[in-house]
């Protein structure tokens, strides 16, 4: 096997595509969740906050049969009940749904702490300025966040481009069709494809180093001292 | 500080919007319950931390959902819990200037200005004239293309203050604006808020812990303790009455005027008491320590009210420079301590006089006694304004 074998490009090329698709599925309701948790006060408020945690906690191959009965033939997103086929078990659309669920909680939690870094009298002052609560989340909140919440967008794509469990079980392992990085070094690893397992190994940490080093850089920029909460 | 154009040419002139504030909102510790109102430009409300000042901004900016009661400003009701009237915060039209600043990081100095000016516009303000007008009198021009992390303390207060004043607010409320300013930089941003008053006729509610600034500023004040209005009135009236207010017991009372610079040579100062409009009846000059300040330059002057010395005949002999002629208009016991009133002229603000009470009995002292207040030069303070003499 050459390394770069149209094979292993594609290994890497659909990595990629999940990653980036679910990271773009996840930006908005994240952003949005963390902000809510964040900002406001409402009975259920610790249910909601545990529930966007839990895939944090739960073993990735249960929330991957979970979607698995979900979308199951059978199952209350399957073809029975809604009549036709949603194409979701055995394909990338599967893998984008696995790591979107799993990288959620990432990218929500770290939108929340961000928010919780900005002193809520700064959108107070956007309101006396005539802002509504809409524009001063889109102008003044996200603006002010977008730091951290570059950062939490970077987490939640190394957590994509990383997850294994939930993929593998709702998406499967296919070789070109659904195999990411995560499942080709297992693979490789357990048919004793030593280069192989070596080569995405190395792609692997090339990649995640790149993810972290670009937050890293992104967080040790200019300072903004009055974006603090007076102690 | 030379001509600047006028922001509110094109606003209606005439009498001020009145406010009203009729509220009642549950606090931590007590009930914030409010019944002011005010039809004065500037209004000062003093209280100690924790009395419920901030608490009555945010209830009149409309961020306490919970208060109940009833809030306008001139035809215009804000909050009416009874007939379920309540305006967004957003929709109020009020500048708020806090104790630090709050300047959006995101954005530039001339972009903080104007955060608002969409509001602005809406109510068909001048917006460009108002900025203008700001960048002007609040000398901020050196600074628009700054970023908001590079500014002073002093610099940031006053962008917050311009950025309210840009909005186009019919109410301005300062939250102790200069709080977080040591004393020095207190005293020059006084000036500043000095030619807002001047320049823009809109009503102000002044949060201040500085009985300088209250008497320099405000055409009357208000005494919170306890989220309640314990006293309502006078500036001076109110800063002496020493049972409500400790003040002139902790750190003696000092008499603020106004006064312009007849003559800066020398070694001794001399002004003119008075805004210098040129029509007093009888000015009243006074000998003071030299200063920087130039004639016809407007100045504050600052007279405790224990360096003050009353004297039944013109005394001679005497290395004191001042000797004033007064009526005394009202006499006060607090504790051992005498206040007497003394007016000066009918056109200048009365001074306020602490001797003790048995000079009260000795000199025969009673409302209407003609007296002479001796004062000396060194006891003077001047305070800079950064304004000239009113033509």
């Amino acid at each position: 096997m050459t390394p770069m074998s149209p094979e292993v490009l594609s290994v890497i090329l659909l990595t990629l595509q999940v990653a980036v698709v679910s990271t773009l599925i996840v930006l908005l309701p994240a952003t949005v969740l963390g902000y809510v948790l964040a900002r406001y006060e409402f009975a259920g408020k610790n249910v909601l906050s545990a529930l966007v945690g839990l895939p944090l906690v739960l073993p990735p191959t249960a929330v991957g049969f979970l979607l698995l009965r979900l979308f199951a033939v059978d199952g209350p997103l399957g073809r029975e009940t809604l009549g036709f086929d949603l194409h979701i078990l055995l394909t990338w659309k599967g893998a984008v749904i696995a790591t979107a669920i799993m990288s959620l909680p990432l990218v929500a939690r770290t939108a929340k702490a961000t928010f919780e870094g900005i002193n809520p009298r700064l959108e107070l002052m956007a309101h006396t300025l005539g802002h509504s609560r809409l524009t001063t989340f889109f102008q003044y909140s996200l603006p002010m966040a977008r730091r951290g919440l570059l950062g939490a967008v970077i987490l939640g794509f190394t957590r994509a481009m990383g997850e294994f469990g939930a993929t593998v079980t709702i998406a499967g392992n296919i070789p070109g069709r659904t195999q990411t990085i995560a499942a080709a070094i297992f693979s490789a690893q357990q048919v004793g494809a030593q280069a192989r397992a070596d080569f995405f190994m190395l792609v692997a940490i090339v990649l995640g180093f790149l993810a972290i080093l670009s937050a890293e850089l992104l967080g040790h920029g200019r300072s903004l001292p009055s974006l603090a909460r007076p102690s | 500080m030379t001509s600047a154009p006028s922001a509110h040419d094109s606003l209606p002139t005439g009498s001020l919007d009145g406010l009203t504030v009729r509220v009642r909102l549950p606090l931590d510790r007590f009930e914030l319950n409010i019944d002011l109102h005010t039809e004065k430009h500037v209004t000062g409300i003093f209280g100690v931390s924790g009395a419920g000042k901030t608490s009555l901004l945010e209830t009149i900016c409309g961020v306490r959902r919970q208060a109940r009661g009833s809030i306008a400003l001139g035809e215009e009701t804000w909050l009416d819990s009874d007939r379920g009237i309540f305006i967004k915060p957003w929709q109020r039209h009020i500048g708020y200037v806090p104790q630090d600043g709050l300047l959006f990081p995101h954005k530039d100095v001339r972009h903080n200005l104007l955060a608002g000016k969409k509001r602005g516009l809406q109510r068909g303000h001048p917006v460009q004239r108002t900025f203008e007008t700001v960048v002007h009198i609040l000398e901020l021009g050196p600074l628009l293309e700054r970023t908001v992390h590079t500014l002073s303390g002093g610099e940031r207060q006053r962008v917050a203050l311009g950025r309210a004043l840009c909005s186009g607010p019919r109410l301005l409320l300062l939250d102790e604006p200069f709080a977080s300013l040591d004393i020095a930089l207190r005293r020059k941003l006084l000036p500043f808020l000095r030619r807002v008053r001047a320049e823009f006729q809109i009503p102000m509610l002044f949060v201040s812990h500085d009985p300088l600034e209250v008497q320099a500023l405000c055409d009357e004040l208000i005494v919170l303790r306890d989220g309640t209005i314990i006293s309502h009135g006078d500036p001076r009236s109110v800063l002496t009455a020493t049972h409500l207010f400790p003040l002139a017991e902790q750190h003696g009372f000092e008499n603020i005027l106004p006064c312009y610079v007849v003559e800066g040579s020398g070694s001794t100062g001399q002004v003119r008491l008075g805004e210098g409009g040129g029509n007093e009846r009888a000015p009243v000059e006074l000998v003071t320590v030299r200063s920087e300040a130039q004639p016809g330059e407007a100045l504050l002057t600052g007279i405790p009210a224990h360096d003050i010395m009353v004297a039944t005949q013109r005394p001679e002999g005497l290395s004191a420079r001042n000797v004033l002629p007064a009526r005394i208009t009202q006499l006060r016991s607090v504790g051992h301590v005498g206040l007497a009133t003394a007016e000066l002229s009918p056109d200048l603000p009365p001074l306020t006089v602490e001797v003790t009470e048995k000079s009260f009995v000795e000199l025969g002292l009673r409302v209407g006694s003609e007296v002479f207040l001796v004062i000396k030069a060194t006891s003077c303070r001047l305070y800079r304004t950064g304004e000239s003499r009113r033509a």
